[in-house]
């Protein structure tokens, strides 16, 4: 037997010592890195898709469909009733707009107004957007209307979260 | 906009785009057990018919908080309902509806400040079912028509 591979009584301590400090150092920082990292790792609820309508029942004119989801609002928890106007763009791209108006936060309709008969029209202050929920200069609402997250799974169309643009 | 804290904070920056009150009038029974129900029923109604208006109007139609009355005495309750409305008259709501489905304030319409929204009352039937829901939602839009008329 060589002497190479003898291990002295102060090594077989340190390397003894190494291991069992690097376990307890990794024991330690696992938690700490877990708590850092938690906030990517949460599913975010707010991010839900409901499903809304079939694909087919959409056309080029914008429909309104309604879902309803679940919301808890401080003290509250309630079931909401979200309303959206969908509609196909001549690229075949899927369009879902928030009806709420960016003025004061009414409820708009499509060509309701009959001198306009191609625009989101909001009855409160004749506020207008055209089809694809840009403001029209010159009346009340300065933002365009907000845009649902959508997809599109087996046929039939799923509605997230509206975001501002 | 409601009667709370945040939709009133918006209310002060922007009340010149909110020309319309609806106040709702809701009556306090308490002789007979079955008026109770039927009145404790007539304001969940009240509540839920003005908050569906409110959501579609909400940037024009200021819902005030309610006014709750005894339903015995209408004659003085007008002179109390009338000063109610002069207190808003500082504010620039140019369209006054009293919202009720009590039948007696039809008598007494002509002296109200305001425009009374008198609608029938449903019979005691389930708040949460599918027809209820739609028969809220029509009579809303009939009374909504009838609200965008005065705005033009």
């Amino acid at each position: 037997m060589s002497d190479k591979q003898r291990v002295s009584r102060r090594q077989f301590l340190n390397y003894t010592l190494t291991g069992v400090g690097g376990f307890m150092a990794a024991g330690m920082l696992a938690p700490m890195v877990r708590f850092a990292i938690d906030p990517v790792l949460k599913p975010s609820a707010a991010g839900d898709f409901q499903s809304v309508a079939s694909v087919d029942e959409i056309t080029n004119e914008p429909q309104r469909f309604e879902w309803i989801v679940d919301q808890v609002d401080g003290w509250y928890e309630s079931e909401v009733q979200k309303t959206a106007w969908v509609y196909r763009t001549e690229d075949d791209e899927i369009v879902a707009l928030s009806p709420i108006c960016t003025h004061l936060g009414c409820t708009v309709d499509w060509g309701s107004n009959e001198e306009y008969p191609d625009q989101f029209y909001c009855p409160c202050h004749a506020g207008r957007y055209t089809k694809d929920g840009v403001n029209v200069p010159g009346t009340p609402p300065t933002a365009p209307l907000p845009l649902f997250d959508h997809k599109v799974e087996e046929g039939m169309l799923y509605l997230g979260q509206e975001q501002d643009r | 906009m409601q009667w709370t804290k945040s939709d009133m904070e918006l209310y002060v920056l922007e009340k010149e785009y909110v020309d319309t009150l609806v106040i709702p009038l809701i009556p306090l029974y308490t002789e007979v057990d079955s008026t109770i129900v039927n009145g404790a029923f007539q304001r969940e109604l009240n509540h839920l018919t003005t908050h569906l208006l409110e959501k579609d109007y909400r940037g024009r139609i200021l819902l005030a908080p309610d006014y709750n009355y005894i339903a015995e005495n209408y004659e003085e309750e007008i002179r109390r309902i009338n000063q109610w409305i002069e207190k808003f008259n500082n504010q620039p709501a140019a369209h006054v509806f009293l919202f009720t489905f009590d039948t007696k304030w039809k008598r007494w319409e002509k002296e109200l400040k305001g425009h009374l929204l008198w609608i029938p009352s449903m019979s005691d039937r389930n708040l949460h079912s599918s027809e209820t829901r739609s028969y809220v939602k029509e009579q809303v839009l009939q009374m909504s028509e009838l609200i965008k008329a005065y705005w033009e």
